[in-house]
């Protein structure tokens, strides 16, 4: 991989921002391939253990959207 | 109405009408005989790339 | 579709000749059987429902087009194939698109060398529709403007942005919901030309096989253009089989081969017990068709009602394999999606990396995961390789995720034994560019499925007790309909209306676009509604609270100041819409200004005004059309055409004109359209950006509008103007809270898909009916209606089967330290303290009322609470896969 290489764990809400992301590729958008989409079933299903977990395993950012 | 009712429907035509028309018949409790005269259910819609207006893929 | 080979009897060699026979030798499965013959079966059945759908018009008979000569001439149907991934150029746009992909004759191989992906393609509207000159089809086809749209947006998309894209149209049909934003943002975002004209002739360039077409422009110009391609549009006939087998079945067809039906039984034949559906039934798009469908089905088994579940079985129920305590086995399935996602993504180096990952013991590549025939190779590799945990790479599990958890299930594994991951609309379609950049993402979304699917558990669904009763919110039209459908079924409904009478603004109507008298036959269906013994009308009513869930809903009504509740099962949103009160062209200023409802009644009441009337004129898309309300209102074309007629026949004399914008008589209401000129009504186009101007001045009445064939503004005098005002939804949040539906910007609800699922919500329980979901005719709020039954049918039939999702929070009572914050903080009221047993005092989830969003679970102090499927361990899997290096 290269060095350069971002990574964005994205913590994405099953009902809204998921789909968002699902209406993005229907609608043939382009944006960066850094993320990668943990679909969760609501945001409220997030716990900050979730965020430090994926920093401490190397992500650059981390994205919660519900 | 003293006649006895056959609680079955044919349905003729395979395409997306006649296979909703099916399922929905079936799934309310009637006997369905669906009928095509094509080697495969589907019609047209089977035969479309894409649906307006959302570009979602017709299959 | 089911993906299956047959002999076409009339050229197979065996069948024919009796030579050959290769297939039978070659065929591993031995399903060849040449022995087959046709069989006559008689079959005796209760209903009919035809629904023959049509045959798409074949331009090979016009000469001015020359489909039959010129190679690069195509049909929209031919170039829908091109477009498709599973197409002959597998969706590549290509000129010479009817030859073969490797020629093998001589001359093909010659054309095919001149092949070249067009820079310029042209779509020719209304071919074979609205044309008595060259072909005997004077309807609308009511789709072909859409398709070309979209067909022009996808070519777009296909060939990249610098493909030149023309539609050459006559009025641009846009009607359906969400249909007038596409078309503007065909124009705007995607830059595709739109060229009012009739194109009068293509001629050929020998050499390059390149097309030139003349047209008469907006200006009176005549213009020579050259294209790669033309697309025509061709509209959509009634085959002469559907026609006699029409008449075998003894059924009244219109003159263009059509079902004859009365707009208040939208979906009955003129025989009894035999329903139609679908293009037969007037031409239609898909939503129509399945609306139509749905209708059909609540027709044909009103009139068995009391034959129903006399018929049919039960499924059988494959038993589960128990899993639990078993080493995962997981087998993973990467989809190319057609070239979706292989067009982008390396799939065959995905499923090989999917092989690596631990666990897998299996991996294999489709090419469209969710065919049937993918689906019963993956029961078969389940079982083949005993597999008990099944992860699916494919597009979206929003979507797709119920139709593979059947495939488990028929497999014998319990359905949450299984984890999607999207690299369609997550990766191929946004990455198009990158192509490595996404197979290494889909190698990494891949490898968190897996980990995740290890950790997955067989999961339990709880019965859902179904309340059979049902609440019709609105009595007008389609919730009467839908009322009347469900109530005829057996099931107790209430209808709930919140003026003094049944009946909605159908009340305000004259005559329907096919002539019927609307008052007597509303008033009739008032009546039938009023004595069933099923329905129980509530008038001046309204619905002051929403609480529960499908099958176990509970209301507040209030009803002259006094409250009562009513426990229901299902919900019917039937609220309709409302006449927009214009604001401009001097509304209000006059009494000679009105609107299209106020023209209604002079007609019912049979107002003498009407005979001192000269000169009348109807202005178009009051309302709609415009930035602020920006879609078509759907009925209003026909609508003012109707009256205009109206008003003719009641004196020829009279000057009718009609200003539109574009005239959008869709279906056989174009026939209408013809007879207006024929009496003589004048029709003048505007443009939005340059409206009729209305002047009173003293006595007089003036609008002055720029004509558009003189190129000049025109006055005229006039005794009545008639606004035909937009259809504005109720925009009801307060409604769309309380069940949890949602609306769109303009305030029209919105329905499950746009598609196939027109009449419900995707809340489940609420269905949908009327112009609440978009404006509508009589006919369609009333196929509306019945169709809103049909589905919510098949859900109360279901009553005995339903159950909740397995995804749900429950309680570790051992670790739990009873502090109350899940109690406090679900939304939906599911965990408690149990009262009684082992374990008093300690939290308790609810199955039933859960809805698995995890707040409690993130919330709980103690670690008790965990969220089955999305289990904590079960996303930190997925986020330590994320730090694996590859």
């Amino acid at each position: 991989m290269a060095e350069n290489n971002i990574k964005i764990v994205s913590f994405l809400c099953n009902w809204c921002s998921y789909g968002a992301a699902d209406l993005a590729g229907v609608s043939r958008m382009e944006y960066p391939a850094d993320i990668r989409v943990i679909r969760i079933p609501c945001s409220g299903r997030m716990s900050p253990k979730f965020i430090l977990s994926a920093f401490r395993e190397g992500a650059d950012a981390v994205w919660v959207s519900g | 109405m003293n006649k006895q009712l056959i609680g079955s429907v044919v349905v003729i035509g395979g395409g997306i009408s006649g296979m909703l028309s099916a399922l929905d018949l079936a799934n309310s409790g009637y006997y369905v005989y669906l009928v095509e005269k094509g080697p495969s259910i589907g019609g047209v819609m089977a035969q479309l790339d894409k649906t307006f207006p959302t570009n979602d893929c017709a299959m | 579709m089911p993906l299956k080979y047959a002999i076409n009897p009339d050229i197979c060699l065996k069948l024919t000749k009796d030579k050959c026979g290769t297939c039978e030798e070659v065929c591993p499965a031995n399903a060849i059987d040449y022995t087959q013959t046709e069989e006559h079966i008689t079959i005796n059945a209760g209903s009919i429902i035809y629904s023959p759908g049509f045959t798409p018009f074949d331009p090979s008979k016009f000469d001015n087009y020359q489909y039959a000569n010129f190679p690069n001439v195509i049909t929209s149907m031919e170039f829908e194939r091109i477009l498709s991934a599973t197409g002959p150029t597998m969706g590549h746009v290509t000129t010479f698109p009817k030859l073969p992909l490797n020629p093998k004759k001589k001359k093909d191989k010659l054309l095919a060398q001149k092949r070249k992906d067009p820079k310029k393609i042209a779509w020719f509207q209304c071919v074979g529709s609205r044309d008595i000159n060259k072909c005997d089809n004077p309807y609308c086809s009511s789709v072909c403007c859409m398709y070309a749209v979209k067909e022009a947006i996808i070519a777009k998309e296909h060939a990249g942005g610098d493909l030149d894209c023309s539609i050459f149209y006559m009025d641009m049909r846009t009607p359906g919901k969400e249909f007038e934003k596409y078309y503007e943002n065909a124009k705007d975002k995607h830059g595709i030309n739109f060229i009012r004209t009739k194109v009068h002739s293509v001629t050929e360039n020998p050499e390059t096989h390149d097309l030139n077409i003349r047209y008469v422009d907006d200006f009176g110009q005549i213009v020579d253009d050259t294209y790669d391609m033309i697309v025509l549009s061709v509209g959509l006939e009634i085959s002469e089989e559907t026609k006699a087998l029409s008449e075998k079945l003894g059924i009244d067809l219109t003159s263009n081969g059509f079902c004859k039906t009365n707009s208040f039984e939208p979906v009955t034949s003129s025989r009894d017990g035999i329903y139609i559906s679908g293009v037969f039934n007037n031409p239609k798009d898909i939503p129509d068709s399945v609306l139509d469908a749905s209708a059909a089905a609540s027709a044909a088994g009103d009139a068995l009602s009391s034959a129903r579940d006399t018929l049919t079985k039960s499924v059988e129920k494959i038993e589960e394999i128990n899993v639990v305590g078993e080493r995962p086995r997981i087998g993973a399935f990467i989809c190319d999606c057609g070239s979706n996602i292989k067009g982008v993504v390396d799939c065959e180096a995905v499923t090989e990396y999917a092989k690596t990952l631990p666990y897998v013991e299996f991996a294999d590549e489709s090419m469209y995961a969710c065919s049937q025939d993918a689906q019963s190779k993956m029961v078969d590799f389940i079982k083949e390789k005993n597999l008990n945990r099944i992860v699916i790479a494919a597009c979206t599990p929003k979507t797709h995720e119920p139709l593979f958890q059947e495939t488990l299930a028929n497999s014998g594994l319990n359905k949450y034994l299984f984890e999607m991951t999207n690299i369609r609309n997550h990766n191929s379609w946004v990455h198009k560019n990158n192509p490595d950049i996404a197979t290494q993402k889909a190698k990494d979304l891949v490898r968190m499925a897996v980990a995740k699917a290890a950790l997955a558990e067989p999961l339990k669904e709880e019965k859902i007790n179904v309340n059979d009763s049902v609440v019709v919110v609105g009595g007008g039209l389609a919730g009467m309909t839908s009322a009347k459908s469900l109530a005829t079924q057996g099931y107790s409904t209430h209808i709930i209306e919140k003026n003094n009478q049944l009946g909605g603004e159908a009340h305000k109507l004259y005559k329907t676009a096919q002539g019927e008298d609307v008052q007597t036959q509303l008033n009739e269906l008032i009546k039938e509604v009023e004595n069933n013994d099923n329905i129980t009308v509530h008038c001046n009513t309204t619905l002051e609270s929403a609480d529960g869930f499908v099958g176990n809903f509970k209301s507040t009504l209030k009803s002259d100041d006094k409250e009562f509740e009513l426990e229901y099962g299902i919900a019917v949103l039937a609220t309709g819409a409302k006449a927009f009160v214009p604001d401009e062209y001097e509304y209000g200023n006059d009494e000679r200004i009105i609107t299209s409802l106020d023209l209604d009644k002079m007609f019912k009441v049979n107002d003498t005004k009407l005979d001192t009337i000269n000169s009348a004129v109807f202005i178009q898309c009051v309302g709609s059309r415009q930035p602020d309300r920006p879609y078509c209102s759907r009925v209003c074309c026909t609508h003012s055409i109707d009256n205009a007629i109206e008003l003719k026949k009641r004196n020829p004399k009279m000057n009718v004109f009609i200003i539109y914008r574009d005239i959008r008589t869709y279906g056989e209401s174009e026939l209408l359209y013809k007879e207006a000129r024929n009496l003589g009504v004048i029709f003048i186009r505007y443009e939005v950006d340059k409206k009729p101007e209305v002047t009173i001045k003293g006595k007089n009445l003036f609008i002055k509008v720029t004509d558009h064939v003189l190129n000049m503004p025109v006055e005229i005098k006039t005794d009545m103007l008639t606004l035909a005002t937009a259809i504005v939804p109720r925009k009801d949040e307060k409604l769309a809270n309380f069940f949890k539906v949602p609306l769109n910007d303009e305030g029209f609800f919105i329905e499950k898909h746009a598609k196939l699922g027109p009449a419900e919500f995707a809340t489940s329980g609420v269905f949908l009916a009327g112009s609440g979901h978009y404006p509508k005719p009589v006919n369609e709020a009333i196929t509306q209606g019945r169709a809103s039954a049909s589905r919510a049918l098949t859900l109360l039939a279901k009553k005995d089967s339903l159950f909740t999702s397995g995804i749900i929070a429950n309680v570790d009572p051992l670790k739990c330290s009873e502090c109350g914050v899940c109690v406090s903080i679900c939304p939906y009221s599911a965990p408690m303290f149990a009262t009684e047993g082992r374990f008093e005092g300690k939290a308790e989830v609810n199955p039933v009322l859960c809805k698995g969003c995890g707040l409690c679970v993130a919330s709980c102090r103690s670690g008790a609470l965990h969220l089955r499927g999305f289990d904590t361990n079960q996303i930190f899997s997925q986020i330590f896969a994320l730090g694996e290096v590859v």
